[in-house]
């Protein structure tokens, strides 16, 4: 638990020291602004739903952006194998790869909620209703990051990375607009994999066990699949 | 407190290692040597638990490296061949990085990483982002990362390649300074370095051992022939002569200081009194002998030796 805590720490400042922290920081919280304000101009209305489908929106471009370099750049520069010759288990080192990414993550929600208080301020917005709106993206995040890191896990190459991390989150995200082609248990499928179907309702502010689900399932299964894509020595 | 027995390891169809077994006990430095892509560092990686070997067993301090693996990590400070450096940490939050994952307890963290700063003189820089540093002092950060939770064995992949004379003489000191009750496993192209620093060589070609001795006895008895260097007074044709009348003498070089003073280097099988007996024929022939010392074989010379008769 301490070495999750050290690696987590560890990733989360690395961020800060690259550039790459502070462009994705401008850029998100640039781009929520403009919306932010153009939605409320809107709509008139004191709720973050369709903020939160804008953050959604930006999240599947950015979120490889952050994740392509956890386990490809240690894989690079050769501290992969000073981590695994450490006394550190693969689980410990995942996680903690993931919990720092899931942190970063977290800070740009935290930078968010100033949204919540300027509309406290000027209405009286439904404050359980964005709580779980928050909670969904966060849940929707984690599962992305989840998937990152696994694309990461392969490859020495960022790029590679962050391009297949890509091909499965559009699959996610993009698929629901594909459905009206499909029929029977195939357009059912699509349904239950689109990241859509699931977000809607907490967006909304409504917690649905089976979103939850799909959301914690999926992250979890991500990281199962890169703990054994690290253990996988041919692959080094 | 290192045994490995018929370690084999494969990727894919490519044979990396076969039967590879040893024993190294406690307080030895082992020199491991080979051309490139002999199989050194897959060897390194497996007794360090990176990769597992395809058959084979191996255990350190007495845990088997898969069973036991935490174990063995905890007890192995390891070098790899690039040193394993975070470049945009500084060289303090580095050796904090690694003395945390290496279960260093919290309390201890500071006096550990103030002792290896110390050992590998690294005080000055420790403020300093890795990524600036010269490759010397790089270096020098990686083997403080291996020793920094008092390991009972090293395994240093390299610890000299890529560096100037000056600091591959501080990073061979301080390694040499480091060996006290500790085993040391290293490997290296540089030939001379093991002479200075190990006391036991294993010879490792496409992945087997060719040779596992003492370095001592390596030297004295792998060549077939001893080497004499001869100064020699006399006519050049006596002299040549001479030594061409010795059975079994094979003359490699003969170079002249002067008309009647000449330096030969001789080859001849080594028995019991054959310097006398040189110098006997050399007097005989009406030469007077002004030197005669024995030109010890280099390691370079066995090594070649060995690698080339294994290709035969």
């Amino acid at each position: 638990m301490r070495k999750i805590l050290v690696i987590a720490i560890k990733e989360l400042s690395s961020y800060f020291k690259s550039p790459i922290a502070y462009i994705v920081l401008t850029i998100t919280i640039t781009v929520f602004n403009i919306f932010f304000f153009m939605i409320i101009e809107q709509n008139r209305e004191a709720t973050l739903r369709d903020v939160f489908k804008v953050m959604e929106f930006m999240f599947v471009f950015i979120i490889p952006i952050l994740t392509m370099k956890i386990l490809s750049e240690e894989k690079l520069i050769g501290t992969m194998e000073f981590l695994m010759t450490t006394p550190t288990s693969n689980t410990a080192i995942v996680l903690g790869k993931y919990g720092g990414s899931l942190l970063f993550f977290t800070i740009i929600l935290l930078i968010s909620s100033v949204y919540y208080f300027i509309l406290e301020y000027f209405a009286h917005p439904d404050r359980m209703a964005i709580l779980v709106g928050y909670l969904g993206i966060w849940l929707e995040g984690a599962f992305f990051i989840a998937v990152g890191l696994f694309t990461s896990s392969w490859t020495r190459n960022q790029i590679v990375a962050a391009m297949s991390s890509y091909v499965i989150l559009f699959l996610c995200y993009f698929s629901i607009s594909f459905i009206k082609y499909f029929s029977g248990l195939l357009q059912e499928v699509i349904h239950y994999v689109s990241v859509w179907s699931h977000t809607e309702r907490l967006f909304a502010g409504l917690i649905v066990t089976s979103d939850l689900v799909y959301f914690l399932s999926g992250a979890f299964f991500f990281i199962l699949l890169t703990r054994l894509s690290i253990e996988n020595r041919l692959w080094r | 407190m290192i045994t490995t027995g018929k370690v084999t390891k494969y990727f894919g169809n490519t044979e990396a290692l076969k039967n590879i077994s040893f024993e190294i006990n406690q307080g030895e430095i082992v020199g491991f040597l080979g051309p490139n892509g002999a199989g050194k560092t897959t060897l390194m990686r497996i007794l360090t638990c990176y990769l597992p070997p395809t058959s084979g067993k191996a255990s350190v301090c007495g845990y088997d490296i898969i069973k036991n693996s935490l174990r063995v990590r905890k007890n192995v400070g390891y070098l790899p061949e690039t040193p394993p450096l975070y470049p945009n940490m500084t060289v303090y939050e580095y050796l904090k990085f690694a003395a945390q994952l290496k279960d260093i307890p919290t309390q201890q963290i500071r006096i550990h990483i103030d002792r290896v700063l110390e050992e590998c003189h690294l005080t000055k820089v420790q403020r300093k982002t890795i990524q600036t540093l010269s490759k010397g002092y790089k270096q020098r950060v990686g083997i403080a990362q291996a020793i920094i939770h008092n390991p009972a064995v090293l395994i240093l992949d390299e610890p000299t390649s890529g560096l100037d004379p000056v600091q591959i003489l501080q990073v061979r000191n301080l390694i040499k300074g480091l060996e006290q009750k500790r085993t040391v496993i290293l490997s290296t192209h540089i030939l001379s370095e093991i002479e200075q620093m190990a006391q036991r060589v294993i010879i490792i070609k496409s992945g087997r051992i060719i040779t596992d001795r003492l370095l001592k006895d390596l030297l004295t008895s792998s060549l077939e022939k001893e080497k004499y260097i001869l100064r020699i007074q006399g006519q050049r044709q006596t002299v040549e002569k001479a030594l061409q009348a010795i059975e079994n003498l094979s003359l490699i070089n003969f170079c002249s200081e002067s008309l009647i003073l000449h330096q030969v280097e001789v080859e001849i099988p080594p028995t019991k009194g054959i310097k006398n007996f040189l110098i006997k024929n050399i007097l005989q022939s009406g030469c007077q002998m002004e030197e005669i010392r024995a030109s010890k074989p280099s390691l370079e010379e066995v090594f070649l030796k060995l690698i080339s008769e294994e290709e035969r």
